[in-house]
């Protein structure tokens, strides 16, 4: 009883009563004097101010670890957000390639309204995001292309590169043979160390990095955009490379020379129709057999 | 975690420090009646608490310094002689007081603190956080993880031996 009366005490939860019943007992009356006695103590005294000055001092050291830790995790952002952009750079920096496949032609328009007409078996590569600053792309195959008035206009092919202002002009750039001839306007064909001006007609013909013909056209297209590709004084084989581009076919030969020179023309509409005025002429036979495949052999 | 609970904020760590050091610096005083002991404790308490700032919601700081200061003082391998150095508070009517009444108070203060620092680590701090700091058993009972129950004895086992050694029984 009296010791739960105690702990009343001490808990600040006695009534003046039960102080009095408890202090009726000798040992709870020394035991509140010393209770009593023992709270008017105090330890020494604690510095708070000067505490706090030290704390913060070891606090601001150990800070710097933590904002290392915190640059740590930023790391992760920076490293995601440097992906991102390094992504879209690259996206908007990536090239646009157009393609013609085989037996097919394709026309596109360039970002400035420019037109080119890819012949079967071409590709041209350019960039999207720097074509305003600077009209270039890279031909690999035939293109005609109708330039839109403006800046120079830059057609770059393994062999040379040709140089536009507003015109319309056609490029052959397929092995070591390189074709430019000029319908409208002026075309600069650069090549190795040779720059030659190309009028509105002229047509250059190129084969490892030397001129081997100059002439005058006067058609005011290339033959292919008017599905028909002529050659003059081309080798057999050169024909026949043509002709697999245009149908999508292999030629196989069989006792032939195929050196032997061609002039003429063949159609892209009807594969019956262009081998017979490729064999024809030259005294040649051919057979197409089932999968399309064309067997061209010499008659004996 | 809201953001005026994060205790990594300066303000709010500094108002930790400010309402709890001397309390915390008490408890480690209580235990081992030791200036410099005590304030080394409740600074590498208060550091342990800023490193671990993201981790510990205000409302837990409290107990996280108690646990911290208890667990190191602890680990302190060397516990020397307990010498506590209590002194008493002035009081307003002390003057009125007749020589022999101080004398024989001083005397009893003396007895008193000879007594307290005899006493068990246990026993001393659950009575001092009472007595000094005014602490209620369920807040010592929280702050030392023991029941109620444990403190009412720790109280009662204090205040058997301190009358005992000052009694000479």
């Amino acid at each position: 009883m009296n010791e739960e009366l105690l702990h009343k005490y001490l808990n600040n939860e006695i009534t003046e009563a039960e102080l009095e019943q408890l202090k009726a007992t000798d040992i709870f009356r020394d035991y509140i004097q010393i209770s009593e006695f023992t709270s008017n103590l105090q330890a020494p005294a604690f510095d708070k101010e000067s505490a706090w000055k030290q704390l913060s001092k070891k606090v601001k050291k150990e800070s710097k670890v933590i904002s290392l830790f915190n640059y740590k995790s930023l790391l992760k952002y920076a490293a995601v957000l440097a992906l991102i952009v390094t992504g879209f750079l690259y996206v908007t920096n990536l090239s646009t390639t157009l393609t013609a496949p085989l037996a097919e032609k394709k026309s596109f328009t360039l970002p400035d309204q420019s037109e080119v007409v890819l012949n079967a078996g071409s590709k041209i590569k350019y960039s999207k995001k720097s074509w305003d600053k600077q009209r270039t792309l890279t031909l690999d195959g035939e293109a005609y292309f109708k330039v839109a008035k403006g800046e120079t206009f830059d057609v770059n092919t393994t062999q040379g590169v040709v140089s536009v202002l507003g015109t319309q002009f056609n490029v052959q750039s397929r092995g070591t043979h390189f074709h430019v001839t000029c319908y409208e306007g002026k075309v600069a064909v650069v090549f190795n160390t040779t720059n030659i001006q190309l009028s509105a007609g002229d047509s250059v013909i190129i084969e490892e990095g030397e001129i081997i013909s100059q002439q005058k056209v006067s058609t005011l297209q290339p033959g292919w955009m008017f599905d028909e590709s002529s050659f003059e004084n081309k080798p057999l084989w050169w024909v026949i490379e043509e002709l697999q581009r245009q149908y999508k076919v292999t030629v196989t030969f069989e006792n032939i020379d195929k050196n032997t020179r061609f002039t003429g023309a063949f159609t892209h509409t009807n594969l019956d129709a262009a081998l017979k005025t490729i064999c024809m002429p030259m005294g040649l036979t051919y057979t197409i057999n089932q999968n399309g495949n064309v067997l061209i052999y010499g008659a004996n | 975690m809201s953001e005026h609970d994060n205790v990594c904020k300066e303000t709010v760590y500094n108002k930790l420090f400010q309402t709890l050091s001397p309390s915390i610096y008490n408890f480690i005083y209580f235990k081992c009646g030791n200036v410099a002991q005590a304030e080394d404790l409740v600074q590498e308490a208060f550091i342990k608490l800023w490193e671990n700032c993201a981790k510990v919601p205000q409302a837990k700081a409290k107990s996280f310094l108690y646990t911290v200061c208890n667990n190191s003082f602890l680990n302190e391998v060397a516990h020397q002689k307990v010498v506590l150095k209590f002194t008493k508070r002035a009081t307003p009517h002390i003057n009125e007081q007749s020589p022999q009444y101080v004398l024989e108070e001083k005397e009893f203060e003396q007895k008193l603190n000879k007594a307290l620092s005899n006493l068990t680590e246990a026993q001393r701090t659950a009575f001092l956080m009472n007595r000094i700091e005014g602490k209620k058993y369920r807040e010592i009972a929280e702050i030392l993880e023991i029941s109620v129950k444990a403190v009412e004895k720790r109280m009662s086992q204090a205040l058997e031996s301190l009358r005992k050694e000052i009694k000479n029984i």
